[in-house]
């Protein structure tokens, strides 16, 4: 049984925890007298962000846990304050006096620490992250974030799902379209309506776009990030050629509000013609690279996901498929019609993270163009009924989950959780066999989302 | 590696932004010797983000991609703010990155300046308050210069960069 997120909810007298697995969803209630429940993170490893999360949301006490240190509350963060109630009401607080984060660490004769972030060199998102080193070699490393934490689940309760959709399309900037598809289909469960055929191409077109962005910008930056800066060049002329594209397609280079309701007129001819030249680009890309030696030197073995841990940390995307867990939510047969593909590699490398994303860029174009279709037809949104809805799309990450609860016409509770809070609770174990000069290398192969994780 | 010149011989110069040529023309002397004069030769960038949806730091990124090719007018992003000349700024200015956005800026030599960068560290994009977000950013720092969008794209960021060295 696969798990894939676990939440609360302030019920009034009582917290309701849920727990999505792949093939169940269970509810649990908990007195707020005595807000406890057991952990599942003996089980099931990944669940220990989700228990130390709620503890800071909710005050909820995780019993039997090997780790309760806070999560989302930061060292200057007020004590005792649990935001998710439903009676905290405060728009403003004052940071709270200094209070040491206790670090997860190895020590040892001549183990040493280093700590990076939460901002780094480069353009990139802060986050922490603490090594203990032996020399060059990675003993362990543990990843904190949370540091652009916004308080979206809270910003968005009170709200109409009409107005929650341009906080939610912003909530990661790389994967806007697929989180635009979980409202989406949200949107259709509360209305209680279909959606059209042609509109489902129109957006599965869309996210596949996105995915091609995302991926060519990270074919560019991980050889970049073992020094050959070639690939980089070429990787993001070629994510901006699909940007401008997804911007005359949308109006908007990261199609922020580019998922409603109502069909386009598509000059489909000449996308054809552009997917093409894309795949041309792409192949090219791939030949070109897969014959440079002293790269692939680097790319081979580094950052090594064994299958077992894969597993056991309940991982998607693209680092489940590099290390060859089968697990994609396209898999479906809208997609396999269309197309669709597995890719997947067997050694869990920087290398298979490399050549999983390559294999799903050509996917992705072959899909395109069965997507293609000149249609403009449209549907109108009838009212929401209130309910609990759950929806799945697959981001250019991986599997993203999330949760709608409306109550008299207004958001009640949000939950989303992007496929980097799974991921990133793995990072550690890829670093195990590498030295610490390697750490961008694997970080960037995997491409996780900051903002996604934090919300 | 020889597919890749002939590829390259084919390709050519990408480096375009015809709408911006005329104008870093007419400008472009101004720029070099404001540039030569308060900065040396070269103008350094720490971009630094306080909470943003990452959008806007896939746009800076893509202001070295071969189309925009950004340091070719003398202005670069670097990796310490100990480098930078200028911060610019992105993001809600959240409560857990607060400190850390105010300790780097304290690392950026004299003299200074904060651009600001996006519709989020002005809240102006379509975030509301909440007590996990100290935005907006001028409530504390001194803000030059702001260029908006939600996110600006690479050619908004240049012309953005260029109106502030205009300002100063
Ligand atoms: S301004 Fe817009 S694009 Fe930039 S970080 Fe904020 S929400 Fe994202």
């Amino acid at each position: 049984m696969r798990f894939i997120a676990r939440y609360a909810k302030d019920k009034g007298r009582v917290f309701e925890i849920i727990t999505v697995y792949d093939t169940k969803v269970e509810k649990e209630q908990v007195h707020k007298e005595n807000p406890v429940i057991t952990t599942l993170s003996h089980e099931h490893l990944a669940a220990l962000w989700f228990e130390r999360k709620m503890q800071d949301d909710f005050g909820i006490i995780i019993q039997n846990a090997f780790d309760k240190r806070p999560l989302v509350h930061q060292e200057q963060f007020p004590k005792n304050l649990h935001p998710m109630c439903k009676d905290f009401y405060a728009k403003e607080l004052e940071q709270s006096e200094f209070q040491p984060y206790d670090y997860e660490v190895i020590n040892g004769d001549g183990v040493f620490q280093v700590s990076v972030g939460p901002i780094h060199a480069g353009i990139i998102e802060p986050g922490h992250f603490h090594f203990s080193q032996a020399g060059e070699k990675m003993l362990h490393l543990e990843v904190r974030h949370f540091y652009k934490y916004r308080a979206v689940e809270k910003m968005l309760e009170g709200k109409t799902l009409q107005e929650a959709k341009p906080i939610i399309e912003r909530i990661s900037g790389n994967e806007s379209i697929a989180y635009q598809i979980c409202y989406r289909d949200i949107l259709l469960q509360a209305s209680q309506q279909e959606l059209p055929q042609a509109l489902q191409k129109r957006h599965a077109f869309l996210l596949e776009l996105e995915r091609i962005i995302h991926h060519l910008t990270d074919l560019g930056f991980i050889p970049n990030d073992a020094g050959f800066g070639a690939a980089l060049a070429l990787g993001s002329k070629l994510a901006e050629d699909a940007r401008r594209k997804m911007k005359e397609l949308t109006g908007h280079r990261f199609g922020f509000g580019a998922i409603d309701l109502q069909n386009k007129f598509v000059d489909t001819a000449s996308l054809h013609e552009w997917l093409d030249a894309m795949l041309e680009s792409i192949t090219y890309f791939e030949d070109w690279i897969t014959d440079i030696p002293s790269l692939w030197d680097r790319l081979d073995t580094t950052g090594h996901l064994p299958l077992k841990k894969a597993v056991k940390y309940d991982s998607v995307g693209v680092v489940a498929r590099a290390s060859g867990l089968a697990i994609d939510r396209r898999l479906n047969s809208f997609y396999l019609k269309h197309g669709f593909e597995l890719e997947s590699e067997l050694s869990g490398d920087v290398a298979a993270r490399f050549k999983v994303r390559i294999a799903e860029v050509k996917n992705s174009l072959k899909m395109m163009h069965e997507f293609l279709e000149a249609d403009e037809s449209s549907l109108k949104v009838g009212s929401v009924a209130d309910g609990e809805y759950m929806s799945f799309a697959e981001s250019s990450i991986g599997e993203l989950f999330m949760a709608i609860d409306i109550k008299e016409g207004v958001i009640e509770r949000f939950f989303a959780r992007d496929a980097s809070f799974m991921n990133w609770q793995v990072l550690h174990v890829m670093m195990r066999r590498d030295i610490i000069a390697d750490f961008p290398l694997i970080n960037k192969s995997c491409d996780l989302s900051y903002a996604g994780n934090d919300l | 590696m020889m597919k890749f010149w002939n590829k390259r011989i084919k390709l050519g110069v990408l480096t375009e932004n015809l709408e911006l040529e005329d104008e870093i023309k007419s400008i472009q002397k101004e720029i070099k010797d404001k540039v030569k004069k308060k900065f040396a030769g070269s103008l350094a960038i720490r971009m630094v983000d306080s909470g943003s949806c990452n959008a806007c730091e896939a746009e800076c990124n893509a202001l070295s991609n071969p189309y925009y090719d950004l340091e070719r007018l003398g202005i670069y992003f670097v990796a310490s703010p100990r480098h930078a000349d200028v911060m610019l700024l992105s993001g809600l200015m959240t409560f857990n990155m607060q400190p850390h956005v105010l300790e780097a800026y304290e690392q950026i030599p004299e003299p200074k300046w904060v651009i600001t960068l996006g519709d989020c560290p002005v809240m102006a994009a379509p975030f509301e308050q909440t007590f996990a977000i100290n935005a907006p950013a001028d409530k504390h720092l001194k803000i030059t210069h702001h260029i908006a969008g939600c996110p600006p794209s690479p050619l908004e960021i240049m012309q953005g960069l260029l109106e502030f060295l205009r300002k100063i």
